[in-house]
């Protein structure tokens, strides 16, 4: 495969070189200092083993004068010392570099990334994300920083060995690395197959880790059908072939090293050999083999290294070309200057939908058809209609998180797309049908939208979503920390909670989109009650599959297929006996069941 | 109950706990052989450490001294045996280990999962899921690490930097001694290390933690995020931690910056030292020159590991907390067991009873009140009542996902707590409104993978639900891949898939939670024939709530606030002229005035 694919590799580390440039140019000081250190470390440690030979050979040399017995020893105190000095600074300067690389390279494909529009995501799962954030930046950081400097150790390094050794012996400098040059591509193929294998391994991981989370959740079916032993014997499956993989990656780490080792230690063993000979014969000093020897092992890690980092390249460039890949998206186009920015002075909520048509994609099937609606500011409008009527969508596009088509929605008269974001965003107040919350405290979930919150304001919103009671009885009152996702709240609860989020900014647009579909009918019922003062003097727009929760409002529209198909007050749509009258029968049963049983209960 | 609390993740406790390696050493035994040859091949390892420099000091003080070229021969010979020696042994000695290390984590995790399976659904209501996620797999992942770095490295590193100060020490004691004297300085050197990057390891964890699971509520929460314009907020949440960690891993690299190569100058002193003091002795001939390269390969071979000894104590630190977790997680007993010697009906036949059955969630707080009813054998009883009344329950209860606190609940005559869970619910045919998918195709969804349905079973049945005119549509028919929050199913088709489920495993007792999302007219049609098909010659529970169903059921028990209402058919309870005829007089007017729609045509059965 690699001598194919060299070439567009190559343009592609050229073509992404610019998203990483202004790192290099931030942390030019380190780099220059850390290299410099670098050198000045392989020159040092260079002169080691020269000294030792120094120190070995006066020794043996004989009776003569004692004091210079102390010269060596002293000498590689200090060239340890500089050297322990320089090793110091260029760690701190090379992998400060390369960490600070990694976290600012995070920083802004963080920050990129929460300006995609959402389409984006719909394509792309968390799971993938993460591992562009975490396992990719981490290739990219180990490419930028010590990968790439560790060639210039290792070619300096090989240089001055090779040099010495060859002053030295330059015979026995060509017979000892007979086995050296198979140590790059040792680490070359050993890297590529422990990468592919730890990928592996990685994958069936996450496999295993999929399957447990799903037998957890479908816990129930599992126990309702009798499947335990069933669902084990898949575990164990899964767990049996993570197990093999797994072994399958320690063979390789567990032929690697020791293999490294048998090349180093055949080239000690022909020294041992070859040079023990000429030490015998006389024309070679003990220190002079000693020494050898100790060029010899410097050796190994700079060769190791070349084989290392031509793998660190190759993963560094795929990693920095799946980064480059979510650079190069273009963020939404909500966050785009308006063409014409027509700011409101003040938002009073009138809303217009005008041949409003859209889907989500080029060729994909449209998911609302030629809609015209006028809600005049101050009223109350439901939305009802199957799963997949396009009542969802209509909402994506009204906060724009989804792009409508120019001159299709209208606030106050001007295109939405024509007024600032911030000032739409603030204008509108909503709940979403997939709640998500953060995992902080609840008084930072309910402050979600506005950046001041004395807490008078966060109580009364929490006491209009009927949330009181329920804060209350947590420990820690509004400072209680709900849980990744707020999973220590019921389904009602998380839907109050951002009802509070919601109320809190003191919207002049409301927009419930099923917001009560996980608490009780009653609950419900009490909730708008105590919402119709707040929805007074404000637009909302109430979106829900049942007609129980906007039989009150102002004018209902009837959504499927993205088509409005009926429109018209509750008891206009109902003497029409179309498809909202049929609709309510089936949902009253239910409905009238509670009411009566509520009856009941009070009589 | 709720309250601010550390996520267990974070805390750091002993490195060592002998009563939990102990514990951890029990899933070793079945591989004490195994284990057995590790060990050998880990002192085999060492031996091959120790002979290369010893080689090399024969050679130079016996034969090169001596001139003697055969015998240098012999020993460049010797010396590639240890090598090739070494690399087998290496091998061995790190595939044994790492096998066994795979084996005992198999073994584990098949405990921790195994014992989950029998955990009731109170206890997934108090646990996360994702919780019990990371103590089945995360946990156990770490704990390996103990195996194949920690406590075989530690043991090989220990016996390493041992056997060579042994071997010098017979070759010359005062030479060796001379070279160790910088040892105190490195061990409290190390200590000193390890403490700070213990520290600066807990840190970096938790905070890599945060910065994780801030970067995925980031996406997760993405639309939450642009609806509220709270982007540059986010940002600059993001940007603390993430400068954090920053920080702290750069004081990790101050850290090691300066220990490492503190270490690699001590090293470099020893050998000054052994010239220094070995320059004397060699002028005194009490030593020889072999001697003295031999020591210094010694001293080169000695400081790798010492380095090392520093951040395997951190792994044994993660392993320790990640055992605890485990095994608090595995000491949690069943709470619902089966009985000793369970109990069954020779033939089964299908009749339930409840005789005054109470059932609470949480003490003191009853949601099934002195609940009584018989269900004879073939029995359809429609469950009728508002939301959070007990109806569920009422099923819950039946099919043991909780154990009911006074009363009895009977299947077949035998008390539910007297059968084989397994058994039992083999017997009850679950029936769900959220229809669970499992990831893999259509057919394993309706089989959910049991050995014992045959494929023309599953066929058979899925064509009884009515479903198979859908399945035939898709691509790969029973093969298609099912998406969790994909569209290949419709809500109305995943009801239909959730009656082939349950056709498939025949029950005789069926429990039906009825959906009340509304379908199309089409796929109600399809429904309703398949409810009919599903419900032919079973006893059946239905939580109802059409009125088709109800009307075609045997009998209505309405259910209010854990209490039975009104209990009797269709026409008593009309002839009672209480709760349930009003009810129905309010949904027979409607349909009088719709003119008699489907749902009346459909209701005569």
């Amino acid at each position: 495969m690699g001598q194919t694919n060299r070439e567009p590799e190559d343009r592609q580390i050229l073509r992404y070189y610019h998203r990483v440039k202004f790192l290099v140019d931030r942390y030019r000081r380190l780099i220059v200092l850390g290299l410099l250190s670098l050198i000045a470390t392989d020159l040092a440690g260079i002169a080691l083993p020269w000294l030792i030979k120094g120190g070995i050979d006066r020794a043996l040399r004989g009776a003569g004068d004692n004091s210079s017995l102390v010269t060596y020893p002293l000498l590689i105190l200090l060239a340890a010392s500089l050297q322990g000095f320089l090793r110091f600074c260029w760690r701190i300067n090379i992998h400060g570099f390369s960490r600070r690389c990694e976290a600012d390279l995070r920083e802004v494909v963080f920050g990129h990334l929460q300006k995609l529009p959402l389409n984006y995501f719909q394509h792309n799962k968390i799971g993938d994300l993460m591992s562009r954030l975490t396992n990719d930046i981490h290739a990219v950081r180990e490419l930028m920083g010590f990968g790439s400097l560790a060639i210039v150790d290792a070619i300096v390094t090989i240089l001055l060995s090779l040099t010495l050794m060859i002053a030295i012996d330059p015979w026995l400098t060509l017979w000892s690395m007979m086995a050296m040059p198979f140590i790059p591509i040792v680490v070359r193929y050993f890297g590529r197959n422990i990468f592919r294998w730890s990928r592996a391994t990685q994958d069936q991981l996450s496999e295993m880790s999929a399957y447990t989370l799903e037998n957890f959740s479908g816990i129930r079916v599992v126990q309702a059908y009798a499947q335990e032993e069933n669902q084990i014997a898949g575990f164990n499956r899964i767990s049996s072939e993570y197990r093999r993989k797994t072994m399958w990656l320690a063979t390789l780490w567990g032929i690697f090293w020791p293999l490294m080792q048998v090349h180093a230690g055949i080239a000690a063993t022909i020294v041992l050999w070859l040079g023990g000979r000429q030490v015998l014969t006389g024309s070679m000093t003990l220190g002079e083999y000693v020494a050898f020897n100790g060029y010899l092992a410097m050796l190994t890690w700079p060769l190791m290294a070349i084989g290392y980092t031509a793998n660190q390249y190759q993963r560094g460039t795929a990693a920095l070309t799946r980064i480059a890949e979510v650079l190069d998206t273009p963020i939404g186009e909500r966050y785009a200057e308006a063409k014409e920015p027509q700011p409101l002075a003040s938002v009073r909520g009138a809303i217009e939908l005008r041949h409003l048509t859209f889907s989500y994609g080029a060729g994909q099937a449209a998911e609302l058809h030629d809609l015209n609606l006028h809600i005049p500011a101050g009223q109350i409008c439901g939305i009802i209609g199957e799963t997949g009527a396009g009542k969802s969508t209509l909402v994506n596009l009204m906060l724009r998180l989804y792009e409508p088509a120019e001159n299709t929605i209208f606030i106050d008269g001007i295109d939405i797309r024509q007024l600032p974001l911030r000032q739409l965003e603030d204008a509108i107040g909503y709940v979403s049908q997939d709640i998500f919350l953060f995992s902080g405290s609840m008084r930072e979930n309910i402050l979600l939208g506005v950046e001041d919150g004395e807490l008078a304001r966060v109580q009364e919103a929490a006491r209009i979503a009927h949330l009181s009671a329920a804060i209350e009885s947590f420990g820690a009152g509004f400072d209680t920390i709900i849980g990744e996702r707020g999973v220590r709240l019921s389904g009602g609860q998380k839907q109050r909670t951002a009802l509070a989020r919601a109320l809190i900014k003191n919207p002049p647009i409301l927009i419930l989109d099923d917001a009560f579909s996980s608490v009780d009918v009653e609950t419900e019922e009490e909730i708008l009650r105590e919402l119709k003062q707040f929805m007074a003097g404000r637009t909302t727009l109430l979106i829900s599959h049942r007609i129980s929760t906007l039989r009150d409002a102002d004018m209902i529209v009837y959504l499927r297929g993205g088509r409005i198909i009926e429109q018209g007050s509750h008891a206009e749509l109902l003497s029409r006996h179309g498809a909202y009258f049929s609709l309510y029968q089936r949902q009253s049963l239910e409905r009238e069941v509670a009411t009566l049983m509520h009856e009941d209960g009070q009589r | 109950m709720i309250g601010a609390e550390l996520p267990d993740e974070e805390i750091l406790g002993k490195a060592y706990d002998a009563r939990l390696m102990v514990r951890i050493l029990r899933y070793l035994r079945p591989y004490w052989k195994l284990l057995a040859v590790a060990f050998v091949f880990l002192l085999l390892q060492t031996g091959t450490q120790l002979l290369g420099p010893y080689i090399t000091k024969i050679a130079i003080d016996r034969y090169v001294s001596a001139k003697d070229i055969h015998g240098l021969d012999m020993m460049a010979l010797a010396y590639l045996g240890v090598v090739v020696c070494g690399f087998i042994v290496l091998f061995i000695q790190t595939y044994t280990t790492e096998y066994i290390g795979q084996r005992a984590m198999h073994d584990l995790r098949l405990e921790i999962f195994t014992h989950l399976q029998k955990q009731d659904l109170a206890y997934f209501d108090r646990n996360a899921v994702g919780r019990l996620m990371t103590r089945t797999i995360n946990d156990v992942e770490t704990l390996n690490e103990l195996f194949s770095t920690g406590v075989v490295g530690l043991m090989g590193d220990l016996s390493i930097v041992f056997g060579i100060a042994a071997v010098m020490f017979w070759l010359n004691w005062q030479l060796a001694l001379v070279c160790l004297t910088a040892f105190p300085v490195i061990i409290y050197l190390s200590r000193f290390y390890r403490r700070r990057a213990r520290e600066v390891y807990r840190q970096s964890r938790m905070i890599l933690g945060r910065l994780n699971a801030g970067l995925q509520e980031n996406i997760a929460g993405v639309a939450t995020v642009q609806a509220f314009g709270q982007e540059e907020r986010m940002y600059r949440r993001f940007q603390a931690v993430n400068l954090n960690y920053r920080d702290v891993l750069l004081q990790s690299i101050r850290n090691n910056a300066m220990f490492f190569p503190a270490i690699e100058l001590f090293s470099a002193i020893s050998v000054g030292l052994l010239l220094w003091y070995g320059g004397f002795q060699i002028q005194g001939r009490a030593v020889e020159a072999g001697v003295l390269v031999a020591f210094l390969q010694y001293i080169q071979r000695m400081y790798l590991p010492i380095r090392d000894l520093a951040e395997k104590y951190n792994i044994l630190q993660a392993a320790m907390a990640s055992s605890e977790r485990i095994f608090l997680l595995l000491d949690q007993p069943e709470t619902i067991k089966n009985p000793a010697e369970p109990k069954r009906a020779d033939k089964f036949t299908g009749a339930v009873e409840f005789k005054n059955v109470q059932l609470s969630y949480q003490p003191g707080d009853p949601v099934l009140k002195n609940i009584s009813f018989k269900v004879r054998p073939g029995e359809k009883i429609a469950l009728v009542g508002a939301t959070g009344g007990g109806k569920t329950s009422i099923i819950s209860a039946l099919c043991r996902f909780y154990d009911v606190d006074s009363g009895q609940i009977l299947v077949d005559g035998i008390d539910v707590r007297d059968w084989n869970k397994q058994e039992l619910r083999r017997h009850l045919g679950l029936v769900l409104q959220d229809v669970f998918l499992f990831s893999g195709d259509v057919g394993t969804n309706i089989t959910l993978g049991d050995p014992r349905i045959t494929e023309q079973r599953m066929i058979d049945a899925a064509a009884r639900a009515q479903i198979t005119p859908f399945i035939d549509k898709l691509p790969n028919g029973f093969h298609e891949e099912v998406q969790e929050r994909g569209s290949t199913l419709s809500q109305g088709q995943r009801q239909l898939l959730s009656f082939a489920r349950a056709l498939a495993f025949d029950p005789k007792i069926l429990i039906l939670d009825e959906a009340t999302s509304s379908v199309d007219t089409q796929t109600e049609m399809l429904i309703q024939q398949a409810l009919h098909e599903l419900l032919k010659n079973r006893t059946a529970l239905i939580v109802a709530h059409r009125l088709s169903t109800i009307r075609n059921a045997d009998r209505i028990l309405v259910i209010h606030d854990g209490e039975i209402k009104e209990d009797g058919n269709h026409d008593a309870l009309l002839a009672r002229g209480g709760l349930y005829a009003r009810l129905y007089d309010l949904q027979y007017r409607f349909q009088e005035r719709d003119g008699g729609a489907a749902e009346s045509a459909s209701t005569v059965g």
